[in-house]
């Protein structure tokens, strides 16, 4: 794991795609492109990452996918939550949390 | 509903894999496009958004092989294709595979072979409930009947004993009397002809301490063994009553055993065969009917006849230390109250001190063939495995050399993309694939070669009775066997295959002749096989030394001619007087008559079948140390000596004027007159049983006659005393026959005679005094011919290893030999230029191996006969012998190394 911007933490890629999913459905470069705008370009997801993990998301029946036409029509696979996601994604939240509060508490003392 | 998910997608994108893959194309496009496209909108041309879309995606192979592998599927699919790969390449070199596959047969199959007999003599538990709670009195190793007190370790008890030992004890929630004697006899099942019948004599609580149930019917309880002849029933064994058709009618019908007619109760459970290992009665019957089974047996109300075996089950929670103080309090205050009277000689109390009862763990049972064979068989599987370890390395040392040639192979796979560790598995998956084919020949041979292994043994009846054969266990037992040999083997050159220098090993057409690492670890591995195979080689021609020096020793006897008839007088139905002792003279007197006998005789023992000891007292000679100790008895006819060609050295042998109102008389040999008479002439001397001066005078010594093995071929000289049976009436069941001309023949007209005489004597199996001697080696045969077998094997595979580097070094040294020979280096020396590096190999391997086989000898010292672990001979033997085979090794590729053509090998770069 080396420093260059775009390295993350180990096991947060899935909680950000279900987060970024829980907006609205979206095929995988919007998903990757909305990750490397609100993170202000911290984080640039690989479609090399990004698609094995929907993938892997999909098996795991957190995700499910569609093909839709694109705004300029183009076919796309479209991924969105199922519950299963929603529920995942309100523990991992919670989970993070945790970890990172106790990480700074260590990090200031 | 997850899991379901995944299966069916899984499924789907294995057997819809098109599909699947247009799916992935697409979305894999529309991803770029999507990035071209907004790289456009922020100001790129068409071909830079393009050109950057693809490179910031990479691969989009490398993209769909990690989609791929996020599902189980891709685990399956490769596995799938590393397997019709590996069979691939296995098709592509016969000669190796079929190297690979028969050496790993015969080490997977000695292996599960000698563990399958391992788990039936030495590893299973007897099949009845909770086998760990059951304890042995003693440790089992003797059987018969004893009549001395008890002065040492004991392994025999009292009928009355064991009465007492149920009463009182307060450790054991159950103990049951086994008779240490099977017993072998003739009987009818009602309806049916007469036929051989083994019974085993039980205590009523025999079952239920083993916590057996019925097949159907019931089986013994205690009231069947309550008072003498009471309880005239039986229960059969499941294999008898298979044997019997499996008549659901049997159950109630009768069975006639030397004169008495058995209720059968009930049916034993499949499978259960009593408590000793190899040993299957069909009947189990009541210890009530003991004088009714063995005639003249009083050991019922005889507490000087200790014969049984007692087995107790320890109640929970008692430890063993507590079962062992609690039983010797018991066996101590019985022998005390019942055997030493009001006043104990001083003797008797010093006896009673050292008497005692040692609690074993009775989990396996009892087993003569454990006692006998478990030494051999660890030193056997050792040795098997020893083997498999040889076979490992040489193929280790074959598929490196093959890797070297593959190498072009590997740097290709791995330049377009293969990882290291997806040809590390492709490769660990050929071993694999190797092993398992080697594996299923091997179990398939084994199953052959385990039954193969037990008439090897023995040619005993409680053998042949055995079931082997791989079972779950000896297979789970060859599984993992076969996983660790081909991690064994496939590993390392796996991972040394998969070390390549990429640039390097695909440009250049053929190695130099830089010695490489890997080149030294082949050369590691041929030392290690040299040096384990010294220590098969030299154990074997141990064994083999020993087995002639066993099979040289004089049995003083002459064990040529004799035919030595089973038989079965009981059934004659006479008592044990004159008339039973004239039945037997009309036998020998009218078998002898026959043309080509030259002697024939009854006698208790011929030899290894048991013994018959006691200590003697001869009048007039003082007890000491060494003339108190046992002397073992015969019984015998008065043609005994000439049908053994057993010489009278002085006095007489036994005649027609011994008679049963005449004076007792014996028959002594050479080192029982040394011993008691050292400087007399024994004839005309007395001795009498026991330590008491008042009978030394009973029997009268009439003759001396030369020494002759009794026992075992290894056994010291012993004293020996031979009695007439017309003094000592008993039934036989042994008859010798001294014979010239054709064997077949004698055994007819004898068998003929005899019938004759009384058609009611059964006659049983026949055999040769021959075979009786071969057999008491028969675990020293056995190792001597396996550890030959495994020493010839281990030095083949060293061979073909030796003959594989070579022919791949030469194949190396091509052109360096064509310099040399261009130079002007003759064959001779080229020629000598490979078999040195042999010879090299070899002093290694054998400088590393001598510690080793010295070492390891000593573990079978116990084994060997008449020489040293440390033998020079066999050491030399060993040594000289893979010299021989590693240069024949070595000959075939060093000579085709020496008629390199200079011209050729130089051009070929």
């Amino acid at each position: 794991m080396g420093q260059k911007p775009g390295d993350m933490v180990q096991g947060t890629l899935e909680m950000l795609i279900l987060k970024t999913l829980a907006l609205q459905a979206m095929h995988g470069y919007g998903v990757a492109q909305r990750i490397e705008q609100i993170s202000a370009g911290v984080f640039r997801v690989n479609p090399g990452s990004l698609l094995p993990a929907l993938s892997r998301m999909e098996r795991a029946g957190r995700v499910k996918s569609e093909w839709r036409a694109t705004e300029n029509n183009r076919r796309a696979k479209y991924y969105e939550l199922t519950p299963a996601g929603r529920k995942a994604l309100k523990e991992e939240t919670s989970a993070w949390g945790r970890q990172t509060a106790a990480i700074s508490r260590i990090l200031e003392a | 509903m997850n899991w379901f998910k995944n299966i069916t997608a899984g499924l789907q994108s294995i057997f819809a894999s098109t599909r699947t893959e247009q799916e992935m194309d697409e979305e894999l496009r529309g991803f770029l496009d999507a990035s071209a496209e907004a790289k456009r909108r922020a100001g790129m041309s068409p071909e830079q958004a393009a050109r950057a879309a693809r490179v910031e995606m990479g691969s989009t192979n490398a993209v769909k092989h990690h989609i791929r592998q996020a599902g189980w599927e891709t685990a399956v699919e490769n596995l799938w294709q590393d397997l019709r790969y590996s069979l691939r390449m296995l098709a592509r070199s016969p000669a190796f595979t079929l190297v690979a596959v028969v050496s790993l047969a015969l080490g997977i199959g000695a292996n599960t072979a000698i563990f399958s007999l391992m788990d039936v003599v030495m590893l299973r538990s007897l099949p009845v409930d909770q086998p760990g709670q059951l304890v042995l009195f003693g440790d089992g190793r003797a059987a018969g009947s004893n009549d001395s007190l008890p002065n040492d370790s004991t392994r025999l008890y009292s009928y009355s004993f064991f009465r007492n030992a149920s009463k009182k004890n307060e450790v054991f929630s159950g103990v049951a009397a086994i008779d240490s004697i099977e017993f072998s006899s003739h009987g009818t099942l009602v309806g049916a002809g007469r036929e051989t019948m083994r019974a085993s004599l039980v205590s009523g609580s025999f079952f239920s301490v083993l916590g057996i149930a019925p097949d159907r019917g019931r089986l013994l309880t205690e009231s069947d063994d309550q008072t003498p002849g009471s309880g005239a029933v039986a229960v059969a064994s499941y294999s008898w009553w298979q044997r019997h058709g499996s008549d659901p009618a049997t159950v109630g019908k009768t069975v006639h055993i030397e004169g008495t007619n058995y209720t059968i109760v009930g049916i034993a459970p499949p499978g259960f065969f009593g408590v000793t290992v190899g040993e299957v009665p069909d009947f189990w019957i009541p210890l009530s009917m003991e004088k009714e089974m063995s005639p003249g047996w009083n050991g019922l109300n005889d507490k000087w006849f200790q014969s049984l075996y007692i087995i107790a089950r320890l109640k929970p929670g008692v430890s063993a230390a507590q079962a062992t103080a609690n039983t010797n309090l018991i066996f101590k205050q019985y022998i005390r109250s019942e055997y030493l009277g009001q006043s104990p000689s001083q003797k008797d109390l010093a006896d009673l001190a050292h008497a005692q009862v040692e609690l074993t763990s009775a989990a396996k049972g009892l087993s003569r063939l454990r006692r006998q064979f478990s030494l051999p068989l660890i030193i056997l599987i050792t040795i098997a495995s020893l083997v498999l370890l040889i076979a490992c390395a040489n193929l280790a040392s074959l598929l490196l050399a093959r890797s070297t040639s593959r190498s072009r192979e590997f740097a290709m796979r791995m330049a377009i993309g293969a990882t290291r560790s997806r040809i590390v598995r492709q490769l660990l998956t050929e071993s694999f694939v190797l092993a398992l084919m080697g594996a299923v020949v091997g179990v398939a041979s084994a199953w052959k070669a385990s039954h193969l292994l037990l008439t090897m043994a023995s040619h005993s009846a409680e053998v042949a009775s055995m079931k082997v054969g791989p079972d779950l266990r000896v297979l789970g037992f060859t599984v993992i066997l076969t996983v660790f040999t081909a991690l064994l083997f496939g590993m390392t050159p796996a991972i040394r295959a998969t070390r390549v220098d990429l640039n390097g090993s695909l440009k250049q057409a053929r190695g130099t002749a830089a010695p490489s690492s890997r080149f030294s670890l082949a050369r590691g591995l041929i030392v290690a096989q040299i040096s384990l195979s010294l220590v098969l080689l030299v154990s074997a021609s141990l064994f083999l030394r020993s087995l002639v020096n066993l099979t040289k020793i004089d049995t003083g006897f002459n064990k040529q001619n004799v035919l030595v008839f089973s038989l079965d007088e009981y059934t004659a139905g006479l008592p044990l007087d004159a008339r039973l002792v004239y039945l037997q003279q009309q036998i020998e007197d009218r078998v002898q008559s026959l043309p080509g006998v030259h002697a024939a005789s009854f006698s208790m023992f011929t030899f290894n079948q048991g013994e018959w000891s006691d200590d003697v007292t001869a009048q007039g000679v003082p007890r000491t140390p060494e003339n108190s100790k046992d002397v073992l008895h015969n019984v015998v006819g008065k043609s005994f000596f000439s049908a053994l060609s057993l010489p009278i050295i002085a006095g007489r042998g036994f005649d027609s004027t011994d008679r049963i109102d005449s004076p007792k008389v014996a028959v002594i040999n050479q080192t029982m007159a040394q011993l008691f008479f050292p400087d007399s002439s024994p004839i005309g001397r007395h001795f009498g049983f026991g330590d008491d001066p008042s009978h030394s005078g009973d029997i009268e010594i009439v003759g001396v006659v030369k020494n002759a093995k009794y026992v075992r071929m290894q056994e010291s000289p012993e004293p020996v005393a031979y009695f007439p049976y017309t003094q000592r009436v008993q039934y036989f069941g042994n008859f010798v026959v001294r014979y010239s001309g054709d064997e077949g023949q004698i055994i007819s007209a004898v068998r003929h005679a005899i019938t004759e005489v009384n058609p009611n004597v059964l006659v049983g199996a026949t055999s040769t005094l021959t075979e009786q001697v071969e057999d008491s080696t028969a675990s020293q045969r056995l190792i001597a011919r396996l550890s030959s077998f495994f020493g010839i094997l281990a030095a083949f595979l060293v061979c073909i290893g030796i003959y594989g580097l070579l022919s791949y070094a030469v194949a190396r040294r091509t052109s360096e030999i064509g310099v040399r020979m261009a130079l002007g280096a003759r064959r001779a020396s080229v020629l000598w230029l490979i078999l040195r590096e042999i010879l090299v190999l070899v002093g290694v391997g054998i400088v590393l191996g001598v510690p080793m086989a010295l070492e390891g000898n000593h573990l079978f010292s116990k084994l060997l006969y008449g020489l040293s672990p440390a033998d020079p001979a066999s050491l030399f033997a060993a040594v000289g012998m893979l010299i021989v085979v590693a240069l024949l090794a070595g000959y075939l590729p060093a000579r085709k190394a020496s008629l390199v053509e200079p011209t050729v090998a130089l051009r070929c770069e």
